[in-house]
Protein backbone atom coordinates (compact mmCIF):
# COMPACT_ATOMS: atom_id res chain seq x y z
CA UNK A 1 0.00 0.00 0.00
CA UNK A 2 2.98 2.25 0.71
CA UNK A 3 4.07 1.46 -2.71
CA UNK A 4 1.12 2.70 -4.20
CA UNK A 5 0.74 5.85 -2.55
CA UNK A 6 4.13 7.27 -2.65
CA UNK A 7 4.40 6.00 -6.42
CA UNK A 8 0.76 7.40 -7.27
CA UNK A 9 2.20 10.36 -9.31
CA UNK A 10 4.56 8.23 -11.39
CA UNK A 11 2.05 5.91 -11.97
CA UNK A 12 -0.53 8.51 -13.58
CA UNK A 13 2.64 10.29 -15.63
CA UNK A 14 3.55 6.22 -16.91
CA UNK A 15 0.15 6.07 -18.01
CA UNK A 16 0.12 9.37 -19.92
CA UNK A 17 3.62 8.23 -21.23
CA UNK A 18 2.19 5.11 -22.30
CA UNK A 19 -0.75 6.70 -24.45
CA UNK A 20 1.85 9.02 -25.54
CA UNK A 21 4.63 7.04 -26.99
CA UNK A 22 2.16 5.50 -29.23
CA UNK A 23 -0.49 8.45 -30.30
CA UNK A 24 -1.31 6.71 -33.64
CA UNK A 25 -2.62 3.18 -31.93
CA UNK A 26 -4.13 4.94 -28.62
CA UNK A 27 -5.67 7.58 -31.09
CA UNK A 28 -7.51 4.51 -33.22
CA UNK A 29 -7.90 2.77 -30.06
CA UNK A 30 -9.80 5.72 -28.37
CA UNK A 31 -11.70 6.85 -31.59
CA UNK A 32 -12.61 3.07 -31.84
CA UNK A 33 -13.98 2.70 -28.21
CA UNK A 34 -15.59 6.01 -28.91
CA UNK A 35 -17.59 4.97 -31.89
CA UNK A 36 -18.61 1.41 -30.11
CA UNK A 37 -20.07 3.14 -27.44
CA UNK A 38 -21.71 5.70 -29.13
CA UNK A 39 -23.17 2.63 -30.96
CA UNK A 40 -23.90 1.27 -27.40
CA UNK A 41 -25.46 4.54 -26.58
CA UNK A 42 -27.99 4.37 -29.88
CA UNK A 43 -28.96 0.84 -28.67
CA UNK A 44 -29.57 1.73 -25.77
CA UNK A 45 -31.57 4.56 -26.90
CA UNK A 46 -33.55 2.20 -29.16
CA UNK A 47 -33.96 -0.16 -26.12
CA UNK A 48 -35.71 3.07 -24.00
CA UNK A 49 -37.80 3.68 -26.96
CA UNK A 50 -38.48 0.30 -27.61
CA UNK A 51 -39.22 -0.38 -23.64
CA UNK A 52 -41.45 2.76 -23.73
CA UNK A 53 -43.12 0.82 -27.20
CA UNK A 54 -43.39 -2.55 -25.40
CA UNK A 55 -45.06 -0.85 -22.03
CA UNK A 56 -47.57 0.82 -24.49
CA UNK A 57 -48.12 -2.17 -26.50
CA UNK A 58 -48.45 -4.23 -22.94
CA UNK A 59 -51.13 -1.58 -22.23
CA UNK A 60 -53.05 -2.90 -25.09
CA UNK A 61 -53.11 -6.30 -24.52
CA UNK A 62 -57.12 -6.36 -23.54
CA UNK A 63 -59.61 -9.35 -23.06
CA UNK A 64 -63.29 -9.00 -23.19
CA UNK A 65 -65.77 -11.33 -20.57
CA UNK A 66 -69.35 -11.31 -21.06
CA UNK A 67 -72.07 -12.46 -18.40
CA UNK A 68 -74.30 -14.67 -18.03
CA UNK A 69 -77.53 -13.90 -18.87
CA UNK A 70 -79.01 -14.17 -14.88
CA UNK A 71 -76.90 -11.20 -14.40
CA UNK A 72 -77.90 -7.55 -14.14
CA UNK A 73 -75.86 -4.77 -13.73
CA UNK A 74 -75.22 -4.42 -10.19
CA UNK A 75 -74.06 -8.16 -10.13
CA UNK A 76 -71.50 -7.19 -13.06
CA UNK A 77 -70.35 -4.40 -11.04
CA UNK A 78 -69.77 -6.82 -8.75
CA UNK A 79 -67.94 -9.46 -10.35
CA UNK A 80 -65.62 -6.18 -11.96
CA UNK A 81 -64.33 -5.24 -8.57
CA UNK A 82 -63.61 -8.78 -7.52
CA UNK A 83 -62.10 -8.83 -10.81
CA UNK A 84 -60.39 -5.83 -10.26
CA UNK A 85 -58.83 -7.62 -7.31
CA UNK A 86 -57.01 -10.55 -9.49
CA UNK A 87 -52.95 -10.81 -9.83
CA UNK A 88 -52.62 -9.29 -13.40
CA UNK A 89 -55.01 -7.14 -13.78
CA UNK A 90 -54.29 -3.78 -14.76
CA UNK A 91 -58.01 -2.82 -15.56
CA UNK A 92 -61.38 -3.62 -15.77
CA UNK A 93 -64.35 -1.92 -17.34
CA UNK A 94 -67.93 -1.75 -17.35
CA UNK A 95 -69.10 -1.60 -21.00
CA UNK A 96 -72.99 -1.35 -21.46
CA UNK A 97 -75.00 -2.53 -24.25
CA UNK A 98 -75.52 0.68 -25.67
CA UNK A 99 -71.42 1.91 -25.28
CA UNK A 100 -70.77 -1.73 -27.53
CA UNK A 101 -73.36 -0.46 -30.00
CA UNK A 102 -71.61 2.50 -29.94
CA UNK A 103 -68.17 1.05 -30.55
CA UNK A 104 -68.96 -1.40 -33.31
CA UNK A 105 -70.62 0.95 -35.47
CA UNK A 106 -67.47 2.71 -35.36
CA UNK A 107 -65.74 -0.44 -36.27
CA UNK A 108 -68.11 -1.53 -39.10
CA UNK A 109 -67.47 2.14 -40.65
CA UNK A 110 -69.70 1.91 -44.27
CA UNK A 111 -71.10 -1.89 -42.87
CA UNK A 112 -72.59 0.00 -40.08
CA UNK A 113 -76.22 0.02 -42.19
CA UNK A 114 -76.27 -3.28 -41.25
CA UNK A 115 -77.25 -2.78 -37.95
CA UNK A 116 -80.54 -1.25 -38.89
CA UNK A 117 -81.60 -4.71 -39.95
CA UNK A 118 -81.93 -5.47 -36.42
CA UNK A 119 -84.88 -4.14 -33.90
CA UNK A 120 -83.04 -4.13 -30.99
CA UNK A 121 -79.58 -3.93 -29.86
CA UNK A 122 -77.89 -7.00 -30.92
CA UNK A 123 -75.06 -6.48 -28.66
CA UNK A 124 -74.55 -7.31 -24.64
CA UNK A 125 -73.16 -5.36 -22.30
CA UNK A 126 -69.24 -7.08 -21.17
CA UNK A 127 -66.53 -6.36 -19.21
CA UNK A 128 -63.54 -4.96 -20.96
CA UNK A 129 -60.10 -6.28 -19.10
CA UNK A 130 -56.73 -5.30 -20.21
CA UNK A 131 -54.26 -7.66 -18.54
CA UNK A 132 -50.60 -8.04 -17.66
CA UNK A 133 -49.16 -10.04 -21.00
CA UNK A 134 -46.34 -12.01 -19.02
CA UNK A 135 -49.55 -13.12 -16.56
CA UNK A 136 -52.00 -13.92 -19.51
CA UNK A 137 -52.54 -17.71 -19.16
CA UNK A 138 -53.06 -17.17 -15.13
CA UNK A 139 -55.54 -14.24 -15.68
CA UNK A 140 -57.46 -15.72 -18.33
CA UNK A 141 -57.98 -19.35 -16.61
CA UNK A 142 -59.04 -17.21 -13.37
CA UNK A 143 -61.67 -14.94 -15.35
CA UNK A 144 -63.41 -17.85 -17.44
CA UNK A 145 -63.64 -19.84 -13.56
CA UNK A 146 -65.68 -16.68 -11.90
CA UNK A 147 -69.55 -17.05 -11.44
CA UNK A 148 -71.17 -14.54 -13.62
CA UNK A 149 -68.90 -14.87 -16.44
CA UNK A 150 -70.17 -16.91 -19.53
CA UNK A 151 -68.07 -16.42 -22.26
CA UNK A 152 -64.45 -14.65 -22.23
CA UNK A 153 -62.90 -13.52 -25.82
CA UNK A 154 -59.23 -13.62 -25.24
CA UNK A 155 -57.36 -12.56 -28.59
CA UNK A 156 -55.37 -15.64 -27.64
CA UNK A 157 -53.73 -14.98 -31.18
CA UNK A 158 -52.95 -12.08 -31.27
CA UNK A 159 -52.10 -11.62 -27.63
CA UNK A 160 -49.36 -14.25 -27.98
CA UNK A 161 -47.69 -12.55 -31.43
CA UNK A 162 -47.91 -8.97 -29.05
CA UNK A 163 -45.98 -11.31 -26.64
CA UNK A 164 -43.71 -12.27 -28.81
CA UNK A 165 -42.75 -8.89 -30.32
CA UNK A 166 -41.95 -7.89 -27.04
CA UNK A 167 -39.88 -10.82 -26.47
CA UNK A 168 -37.68 -10.72 -29.35
CA UNK A 169 -37.21 -6.43 -28.85
CA UNK A 170 -35.89 -7.35 -25.22
CA UNK A 171 -33.48 -10.28 -27.21
CA UNK A 172 -32.38 -7.85 -29.69
CA UNK A 173 -31.48 -5.18 -26.86
CA UNK A 174 -29.74 -7.79 -24.93
CA UNK A 175 -27.73 -9.50 -27.91
CA UNK A 176 -26.86 -5.99 -29.10
CA UNK A 177 -25.60 -4.58 -25.70
CA UNK A 178 -23.44 -7.82 -24.81
CA UNK A 179 -21.63 -7.59 -28.13
CA UNK A 180 -20.66 -4.12 -27.98
CA UNK A 181 -19.58 -5.28 -24.71
CA UNK A 182 -17.63 -7.77 -25.44
CA UNK A 183 -16.06 -5.83 -28.64
CA UNK A 184 -15.29 -2.88 -26.52
CA UNK A 185 -13.28 -5.14 -23.85
CA UNK A 186 -11.29 -7.43 -26.68
CA UNK A 187 -10.55 -3.55 -28.36
CA UNK A 188 -9.30 -2.43 -24.84
CA UNK A 189 -7.57 -5.40 -23.80
CA UNK A 190 -5.83 -6.21 -27.40
CA UNK A 191 -4.71 -2.04 -26.52
CA UNK A 192 -3.11 -3.01 -23.26
CA UNK A 193 -1.64 -5.98 -24.49
CA UNK A 194 0.12 -3.57 -27.52
CA UNK A 195 1.19 -1.01 -24.74
CA UNK A 196 2.85 -4.15 -22.67
CA UNK A 197 4.45 -5.68 -25.84
CA UNK A 198 5.81 -2.25 -26.86
CA UNK A 199 6.76 -1.93 -23.48
CA UNK A 200 8.10 -5.26 -22.97
CA UNK A 201 12.19 -4.20 -22.19
CA UNK A 202 10.88 -2.12 -19.83
CA UNK A 203 8.89 -4.78 -18.24
CA UNK A 204 11.64 -7.01 -18.27
CA UNK A 205 13.89 -4.48 -16.06
CA UNK A 206 11.61 -3.89 -13.36
CA UNK A 207 10.92 -7.63 -12.83
CA UNK A 208 14.35 -7.61 -12.63
CA UNK A 209 14.72 -5.16 -10.03
CA UNK A 210 12.01 -6.71 -8.46
CA UNK A 211 9.15 -4.77 -8.96
CA UNK A 212 5.83 -7.18 -8.58
CA UNK A 213 2.97 -7.51 -11.16
CA UNK A 214 0.86 -4.89 -9.62
CA UNK A 215 3.49 -2.10 -9.38
CA UNK A 216 3.80 -3.19 -13.39
CA UNK A 217 0.48 -3.57 -14.33
CA UNK A 218 -1.30 -0.44 -12.69
CA UNK A 219 0.02 2.27 -15.35
CA UNK A 220 -1.18 0.09 -17.71
CA UNK A 221 -4.64 -0.64 -16.14
CA UNK A 222 -4.48 3.37 -15.60
CA UNK A 223 -3.84 3.93 -19.23
CA UNK A 224 -6.61 1.54 -20.51
CA UNK A 225 -8.74 2.83 -18.07
CA UNK A 226 -8.19 6.96 -19.03
CA UNK A 227 -8.72 5.91 -23.04
CA UNK A 228 -12.12 4.09 -22.29
CA UNK A 229 -13.51 6.74 -20.17
CA UNK A 230 -12.39 9.41 -23.14
CA UNK A 231 -13.64 7.47 -25.41
CA UNK A 232 -17.14 7.11 -23.51
CA UNK A 233 -16.55 10.43 -23.54
CA UNK A 234 -16.60 11.13 -27.10
CA UNK A 235 -19.69 8.39 -27.20
CA UNK A 236 -21.46 10.77 -24.54
CA UNK A 237 -20.87 13.69 -26.56
CA UNK A 238 -21.79 11.95 -29.77
CA UNK A 239 -25.15 10.75 -27.66
CA UNK A 240 -25.84 14.84 -26.75
CA UNK A 241 -25.72 16.18 -30.49
CA UNK A 242 -27.58 13.34 -31.63
CA UNK A 243 -30.42 13.86 -28.98
CA UNK A 244 -30.47 17.22 -29.51
CA UNK A 245 -30.63 17.32 -33.51
CA UNK A 246 -32.48 14.31 -34.18
CA UNK A 247 -34.50 13.01 -31.62
CA UNK A 248 -37.50 14.75 -31.98
CA UNK A 249 -37.52 14.45 -35.57
CA UNK A 250 -37.58 11.18 -35.42
CA UNK A 251 -41.60 11.39 -33.12
CA UNK A 252 -42.44 13.98 -35.91
CA UNK A 253 -41.96 11.09 -38.77
CA UNK A 254 -43.45 8.10 -36.79
CA UNK A 255 -46.40 9.48 -34.61
CA UNK A 256 -47.53 5.97 -33.30
CA UNK A 257 -44.18 5.46 -31.63
CA UNK A 258 -44.26 6.93 -28.15
CA UNK A 259 -40.75 8.39 -26.81
CA UNK A 260 -39.28 8.85 -23.58
CA UNK A 261 -38.78 12.27 -22.80
CA UNK A 262 -35.20 13.86 -24.58
CA UNK A 263 -33.44 15.00 -21.32
CA UNK A 264 -34.49 12.34 -19.47
CA UNK A 265 -33.11 9.82 -21.52
CA UNK A 266 -29.93 11.79 -22.70
CA UNK A 267 -28.87 11.79 -18.89
CA UNK A 268 -29.63 8.48 -18.03
CA UNK A 269 -27.62 7.36 -21.22
CA UNK A 270 -24.73 9.32 -20.71
CA UNK A 271 -24.57 8.43 -17.29
CA UNK A 272 -24.43 4.95 -18.31
CA UNK A 273 -22.40 4.93 -21.31
CA UNK A 274 -19.79 6.50 -18.86
CA UNK A 275 -20.49 4.26 -16.21
CA UNK A 276 -20.11 1.36 -19.05
CA UNK A 277 -16.92 2.87 -20.23
CA UNK A 278 -15.41 3.27 -16.78
CA UNK A 279 -16.63 -1.19 -15.58
CA UNK A 280 -15.09 -2.08 -19.30
CA UNK A 281 -12.04 -0.04 -19.31
CA UNK A 282 -11.37 -1.71 -15.76
CA UNK A 283 -12.36 -5.05 -16.75
CA UNK A 284 -10.47 -4.96 -20.37
CA UNK A 285 -7.57 -3.72 -18.79
CA UNK A 286 -6.77 -5.98 -16.37
CA UNK A 287 -7.80 -8.96 -18.75
CA UNK A 288 -4.83 -6.97 -21.26
CA UNK A 289 -2.25 -7.52 -18.05
CA UNK A 290 -2.95 -11.26 -17.11
CA UNK A 291 -0.43 -11.64 -20.08
CA UNK A 292 1.93 -10.10 -17.07
CA UNK A 293 0.77 -12.46 -14.37
CA UNK A 294 0.80 -15.11 -16.83
CA UNK A 295 5.32 -14.25 -17.62
CA UNK A 296 5.61 -14.82 -13.87
CA UNK B 1 25.49 -14.73 1.77
CA UNK B 2 25.25 -17.12 -1.65
CA UNK B 3 26.45 -20.75 -0.89
CA UNK B 4 26.30 -23.25 -4.05
CA UNK B 5 26.98 -26.90 -3.77
CA UNK B 6 27.23 -28.99 -6.54
CA UNK B 7 25.42 -26.33 -8.55
CA UNK B 8 24.86 -27.56 -12.49
CA UNK B 9 22.93 -25.29 -14.89
CA UNK B 10 22.33 -27.09 -18.29
CA UNK B 11 19.82 -25.07 -20.61
CA UNK B 12 16.77 -26.82 -22.33
CA UNK B 13 18.60 -26.93 -25.59
CA UNK B 14 20.81 -29.48 -23.61
CA UNK B 15 23.60 -26.87 -23.23
CA UNK B 16 25.52 -27.36 -20.02
CA UNK B 17 26.73 -24.06 -19.33
CA UNK B 18 28.00 -25.13 -15.93
CA UNK B 19 28.77 -27.89 -13.95
CA UNK B 20 29.81 -29.27 -10.03
CA UNK B 21 30.11 -25.39 -8.72
CA UNK B 22 30.75 -25.00 -5.36
CA UNK B 23 31.34 -21.84 -3.43
CA UNK B 24 30.66 -19.75 -0.51
CA UNK B 25 30.64 -15.85 -1.00
CA UNK B 26 30.07 -13.51 2.49
CA UNK B 27 29.23 -9.91 3.45
CA UNK B 28 31.95 -7.32 2.32
CA UNK B 29 33.29 -9.29 -0.46
CA UNK B 30 34.81 -8.61 -3.27
CA UNK B 31 34.63 -10.84 -6.12
CA UNK B 32 36.10 -11.12 -9.77
CA UNK B 33 34.67 -13.89 -11.84
CA UNK B 34 36.97 -14.06 -15.08
CA UNK B 35 36.71 -16.21 -17.93
CA UNK B 36 36.22 -15.64 -21.47
CA UNK B 37 33.26 -15.26 -23.88
CA UNK B 38 31.04 -18.15 -23.54
CA UNK B 39 32.76 -19.45 -20.40
CA UNK B 40 29.73 -19.13 -18.30
CA UNK B 41 30.32 -16.18 -16.46
CA UNK B 42 26.92 -14.64 -17.05
CA UNK B 43 25.18 -17.65 -16.76
CA UNK B 44 26.53 -17.79 -13.30
CA UNK B 45 25.33 -14.56 -12.47
CA UNK B 46 21.54 -15.09 -13.67
CA UNK B 47 21.44 -17.90 -11.34
CA UNK B 48 22.65 -15.62 -8.89
CA UNK B 49 19.61 -13.31 -9.77
CA UNK B 50 17.15 -15.91 -10.14
CA UNK B 51 17.12 -15.46 -14.19
CA UNK B 52 18.23 -19.16 -14.12
CA UNK B 53 17.47 -21.84 -12.12
CA UNK B 54 19.96 -24.63 -11.38
CA UNK B 55 18.80 -28.02 -12.99
CA UNK B 56 20.63 -29.56 -9.86
CA UNK B 57 22.63 -28.95 -6.74
CA UNK B 58 21.56 -26.69 -4.09
CA UNK B 59 21.89 -22.99 -4.31
CA UNK B 60 21.27 -20.16 -1.38
CA UNK B 61 21.19 -16.51 -1.80
CA UNK B 62 21.01 -13.91 0.82
CA UNK B 63 19.21 -16.86 2.86
CA UNK B 64 16.87 -18.06 -0.35
CA UNK B 65 17.18 -20.97 -1.67
CA UNK B 66 16.74 -20.77 -5.32
CA UNK B 67 14.65 -22.69 -7.26
CA UNK B 68 11.53 -22.03 -9.40
CA UNK B 69 8.32 -21.40 -8.79
CA UNK B 70 8.28 -19.13 -5.76
CA UNK B 71 8.11 -15.84 -7.54
CA UNK B 72 7.03 -13.63 -5.08
CA UNK B 73 10.31 -14.72 -2.53
CA UNK B 74 11.90 -14.39 -6.17
CA UNK B 75 10.93 -10.56 -6.28
CA UNK B 76 11.87 -10.24 -2.55
CA UNK B 77 15.34 -11.05 -3.11
CA UNK B 78 15.64 -8.81 -6.01
CA UNK B 79 15.19 -6.41 -4.41
CA UNK B 80 18.25 -6.77 -2.18
CA UNK B 81 20.44 -6.97 -5.04
CA UNK B 82 21.55 -4.51 -6.81
CA UNK B 83 22.08 -5.13 -10.81
CA UNK B 84 24.32 -3.91 -13.41
CA UNK B 85 23.82 -5.67 -16.49
CA UNK B 86 25.82 -5.96 -19.63
CA UNK B 87 23.41 -4.16 -22.12
CA UNK B 88 22.24 -1.43 -18.58
CA UNK B 89 18.62 -2.01 -19.38
CA UNK B 90 18.17 1.31 -18.37
CA UNK B 91 14.58 2.62 -19.60
CA UNK B 92 14.27 4.91 -22.58
CA UNK B 93 12.72 8.20 -22.81
CA UNK B 94 13.18 8.52 -19.02
CA UNK B 95 15.52 10.81 -17.86
CA UNK B 96 18.75 9.79 -15.67
CA UNK B 97 17.42 10.75 -12.44
CA UNK B 98 13.88 9.29 -13.33
CA UNK B 99 16.02 5.68 -14.18
CA UNK B 100 17.79 5.94 -10.66
CA UNK B 101 14.78 6.26 -9.03
CA UNK B 102 12.73 3.57 -10.66
CA UNK B 103 14.61 1.29 -8.51
CA UNK B 104 13.77 3.32 -5.45
CA UNK B 105 10.12 3.15 -6.29
CA UNK B 106 9.83 -0.27 -6.02
CA UNK B 107 11.08 -0.32 -2.23
CA UNK B 108 8.09 2.38 -1.25
CA UNK B 109 10.98 4.88 -0.22
CA UNK B 110 9.13 8.14 0.33
CA UNK B 111 9.21 10.51 -2.77
CA UNK B 112 11.33 13.02 -0.87
CA UNK B 113 14.17 10.89 0.01
CA UNK B 114 14.38 8.87 -3.03
CA UNK B 115 14.75 11.92 -5.38
CA UNK B 116 17.73 13.54 -3.00
CA UNK B 117 19.18 9.58 -2.85
CA UNK B 118 18.96 9.68 -6.45
CA UNK B 119 20.82 12.81 -6.90
CA UNK B 120 23.47 11.94 -4.61
CA UNK B 121 24.12 8.58 -6.16
CA UNK B 122 24.58 9.86 -9.27
CA UNK B 123 26.71 12.77 -7.87
CA UNK B 124 28.86 9.82 -6.53
CA UNK B 125 28.85 8.42 -10.21
CA UNK B 126 29.85 12.03 -11.83
CA UNK B 127 26.50 12.90 -13.62
CA UNK B 128 25.29 15.67 -11.35
CA UNK B 129 25.03 17.82 -14.62
CA UNK B 130 22.89 15.11 -16.53
CA UNK B 131 20.66 14.45 -14.25
CA UNK B 132 17.73 15.18 -16.33
CA UNK B 133 19.14 14.10 -19.44
CA UNK B 134 17.38 11.23 -21.06
CA UNK B 135 19.56 7.96 -21.57
CA UNK B 136 19.38 7.97 -24.90
CA UNK B 137 21.16 11.07 -25.15
CA UNK B 138 24.20 9.88 -23.25
CA UNK B 139 27.72 8.12 -23.92
CA UNK B 140 28.60 4.32 -23.26
CA UNK B 141 30.30 5.29 -19.99
CA UNK B 142 27.54 7.80 -18.74
CA UNK B 143 24.39 4.56 -19.45
CA UNK B 144 27.20 2.30 -17.58
CA UNK B 145 27.59 4.87 -14.54
CA UNK B 146 23.67 5.46 -14.54
CA UNK B 147 23.15 1.75 -14.28
CA UNK B 148 25.54 1.36 -11.60
CA UNK B 149 24.10 4.53 -9.69
CA UNK B 150 20.41 2.68 -10.08
CA UNK B 151 22.04 -1.04 -8.88
CA UNK B 152 23.70 1.18 -5.37
CA UNK B 153 20.80 3.80 -4.54
CA UNK B 154 19.21 1.36 -3.39
CA UNK B 155 21.85 -0.30 -0.62
CA UNK B 156 21.64 -3.71 -1.78
CA UNK B 157 23.26 -6.79 0.23
CA UNK B 158 24.39 -7.84 -2.80
CA UNK B 159 26.11 -5.68 -6.30
CA UNK B 160 25.93 -7.49 -9.00
CA UNK B 161 28.17 -6.54 -12.11
CA UNK B 162 27.90 -8.12 -15.55
CA UNK B 163 31.00 -7.19 -17.65
CA UNK B 164 30.88 -3.34 -16.43
CA UNK B 165 34.43 -2.69 -18.74
CA UNK B 166 33.47 -4.23 -21.50
CA UNK B 167 33.37 -1.42 -24.54
CA UNK B 168 35.24 0.98 -22.66
CA UNK B 169 38.84 2.07 -22.85
CA UNK B 170 41.10 1.21 -20.68
CA UNK B 171 41.04 4.13 -17.88
CA UNK B 172 37.21 4.60 -18.30
CA UNK B 173 36.96 0.94 -17.61
CA UNK B 174 39.75 1.52 -13.94
CA UNK B 175 37.21 4.54 -13.26
CA UNK B 176 33.93 1.82 -13.35
CA UNK B 177 36.07 -0.44 -11.07
CA UNK B 178 37.38 1.99 -9.00
CA UNK B 179 33.13 3.36 -8.30
CA UNK B 180 31.85 -0.43 -7.83
CA UNK B 181 34.45 -1.17 -5.20
CA UNK B 182 33.98 2.31 -3.61
CA UNK B 183 29.90 0.77 -2.89
CA UNK B 184 31.72 -2.57 -0.95
CA UNK B 185 31.51 -2.19 2.36
CA UNK B 186 31.23 -4.38 5.28
CA UNK B 187 27.43 -5.38 4.68
CA UNK B 188 27.33 -5.62 0.70
CA UNK B 189 29.47 -8.23 -0.95
CA UNK B 190 30.20 -6.99 -4.50
CA UNK B 191 30.37 -9.31 -7.59
CA UNK B 192 31.82 -8.17 -11.04
CA UNK B 193 32.26 -10.39 -14.14
CA UNK B 194 35.38 -9.49 -17.05
CA UNK B 195 37.04 -10.93 -19.24
CA UNK B 196 40.14 -8.12 -18.85
CA UNK B 197 42.68 -9.53 -16.48
CA UNK B 198 44.60 -7.07 -16.78
CA UNK B 199 42.33 -4.52 -15.08
CA UNK B 200 42.03 -6.52 -11.66
CA UNK B 201 44.95 -8.15 -11.06
CA UNK B 202 46.52 -7.68 -7.33
CA UNK B 203 43.24 -6.34 -5.30
CA UNK B 204 42.14 -7.64 -1.91
CA UNK B 205 39.65 -9.68 -4.08
CA UNK B 206 38.43 -13.16 -4.84
CA UNK B 207 39.40 -14.53 -7.97
CA UNK B 208 37.09 -17.27 -9.30
CA UNK B 209 37.93 -18.24 -13.29
CA UNK B 210 35.17 -20.01 -15.45
CA UNK B 211 36.55 -22.24 -17.94
CA UNK B 212 33.81 -23.99 -20.27
CA UNK B 213 31.26 -24.27 -16.85
CA UNK B 214 33.40 -25.29 -14.45
CA UNK B 215 35.19 -22.87 -11.69
CA UNK B 216 37.95 -22.58 -10.23
CA UNK B 217 38.87 -20.36 -6.86
CA UNK B 218 42.40 -18.76 -7.39
CA UNK B 219 42.84 -16.35 -4.98
CA UNK B 220 40.27 -16.00 -1.45
CA UNK B 221 40.70 -12.63 0.24
CA UNK B 222 38.00 -11.68 2.27
CA UNK B 223 37.88 -7.64 3.38
CA UNK B 224 37.76 -6.86 6.49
Amino acid sequence: MKVFFYNLGYFILEAFRTIRFHPLSNLFSFLGTGFILFLFGLVLTGWAVGDELVGALEQEAQVSAYFADQVGEAGAKQIITKMKTLDGVWEARYVTAGEAYAKNRELLGNEAEILRLFDNNPFEAFVEIKIDLNKMDQVLSQISSMKGIEYVRDNRDILEKLKGIVDAIKLLGGVIAAAVGITTLVIISHMIRQGIYHNKEQINTLRLLGAPNSFIAFPFVMAGLLLTLLGGGLAAALIIVMMNQGYQSIGEYIMFLPLPPAQELCRFIVAIILGISAALGLVGSLFGVSSIQKEG
Amino acid sequence: MIEANDVALTYSDGTKALKNVNLKIGPGELVYITGHSGSGKTSLLKLLMGIEFPSSGKLTVLGQRMKKGNDRKLRKLRRKIGPVFQEFKLIERRTALENVMIGMRILGIPPRKMKQEAMEALKKVGLEHKLHTPVEHLSWGEAQRVAIARAVVRKPALLIADEPTGNLDHNNALNILHILNSFRDEKTAVIITTHATHLIEGQDATYIRVQEGEITIEQRRVAG
